[in-house]
């Protein structure tokens, strides 16, 4: 008990809710979300960038990095899921996977420790992105009748079934997707964050209490090997997503249920 | 204890989000994608191509090249084989030629024997023939001079050809 004494969780708010680094106060606050996003960013077009301008044939360093990623994009998400037309879609999905992903692993870089993606206002803007992407590509493939027939009445299903089924295929594609797809990579890397950040404020806790302490398997330990974990997490949960919007796209190019 | 149950409470919604974090992550992304889609990712779109193109164009290359070679190797076996058969027939075409020429060299040789043959002995009857006249007259003479040496007398020669000439020929015939 004397050593969960010396343990000092920060309030929820101080461990998620970040404060302004520019525009305080106003709607527009940059804070350390909004910074990682942007660097997320900037490293994505950095290294596309870098990748493009070396053009070796045999790739290696930050070539191979990126062409690997694009590679893996087109195989196992667009070419699987959506077949060859939805290679249009590839630099679509390709900057989505590596804003995430990249957003993500800021989860254990040094001095960040904070993944965007940990955040509704990071997670819920792309959800949405892809649901009005899924819809119009849809509509524009379809015609708005037809799209929408398709992917709330199922075809083969018995009139009196329809009654109950309609209503869920509606909760289903039109709500719960976006949501779904918000929250289950929000819940994922906060999840993430909070355990790291428990065991680190262990560890802190067991080192100011006895050096000697910090030697404890559990915590340091834990922390070890939850950030190997999280660093899986993050690619994983990238993928997840970006695989999720191929096949909602992949099925509103196709149509039918 | 109590400070590691932290509560919700502690702070405003955490799940909710905040207007600057919408903002900027929703900026950030679309300056990505527009960025990505229209200057970053078609270099290194092209270069995989352009080396997938490669690696197709030189397989194909690869493939044709061994095709020709395939080829080269069938035709250079049926060179091969045709010049077999040809030496083979030259061989089989000089041992008749030489099995002809030897047969016609044997036929003249066994003509000319032969010719030499029938000329030689027609030469030997010839020369029978007269040396049996020679001799014949040589014993006529002969006979005759010892007859005159017998008989010491001369003896009309003309009378005594019928019996010279029967004696001849019984000599000749027991000659024979």
């Amino acid at each position: 008990m004397g050593i969960f004494a010396a343990v000092n969780f920060p309030p929820i708010g101080e461990v998620l809710n970040w404060k302004p680094l520019l525009f305080g106060g106003s709607s527009v606050a940059l804070n350390k979300v909004g910074l990682t996003s942007m660097l997320a960013t900037a490293i994505t077009l950095a290294l596309f960038f870098l990748a493009g301008r070396k053009k070796a044939l045999v790739p290696t360093g930050v070539q191979n990095v990126v062409e690997s990623g694009v590679d893996f994009i087109t195989n196992s998400i667009v070419l699987d899921i959506m077949g060859p037309e939805g290679i249009a879609w590839l630099p679509w999905l390709t900057g989505l996977f590596f804003f995430i992903l990249f957003n993500n692993l800021f989860e254990v870089v040094p001095i960040f420790q904070m993944p965007a993606t940990a955040r509704m206002g990071v997670t819920l803007p792309l959800a949405i992105t892809v649901w009005v992407t899924f819809m119009a590509v849809g509509v524009k493939k379809q015609g708005f009748a037809s799209y929408f027939k398709h992917a709330v009445v199922p075809s083969g299903v018995p009139g009196a079934i329809l009654v109950l089924l309609v209503p869920l295929e509606i909760l289903s594609t039109f709500i719960v997707r976006p949501f779904a797809l918000a929250i289950r990579l929000f819940g994922n890397m906060l999840a993430g964050h909070l355990l790291l950040l428990t065991f680190a404020i262990l560890s802190e806790a067991m080192f100011a209490k006895s050096i000697a302490l910090v030697l404890l398997p559990l915590p340091f330990a834990m922390l070890t090997v939850l950030t190997g974990y999280e660093i899986f997490v993050s690619a994983l949960q990238a993928f997840i997503f970006t695989i999720l919007t191929a096949v909602y796209i992949g099925e509103a190019m196709a149509g039918g249920h | 204890m109590s400070t590691l149950l932290f509560a919700a409470s502690q702070s405003s919604n955490p799940i909710l989000p905040a207007s600057g974090e919408i903002i900027w992550s929703v900026l950030s992304f679309f300056v990505l994608l527009l960025i990505l889609a229209k200057v970053a990712f078609p270099p290194v779109a092209k270069m995989m191509k352009d080396r997938s193109e490669k690696i197709r164009t030189d397989i194909e290359a690869g493939e044709l090249a061994r095709s020709e070679a395939e080829q080269m190797k069938a035709q250079a076996r049926e060179h091969l084989e045709d010049a077999r058969r040809e030496s083979s027939r030259l061989v089989d075409e000089a041992r008749k030629t030489a099995e002809a020429v030897k047969a016609e060299l044997v036929a003249n040789a066994e003509a000319e024997v032969a010719s030499m043959k029938v000329r030689a002995e027609e030469a030997l009857d010839v020369e029978r023939t007269r040396l049996v006249s020679e001799l014949r007259e040589a014993t006529a003479e002969l006979a005759l001079s010892l007859a005159e040496r017998i008989l010491a007398e001369q003896l009309d020669r003309a009378s005594f050809d019928p019996l010279i000439t029967a004696f001849l020929a019984e000599s000749e015939a027991s000659s024979k």
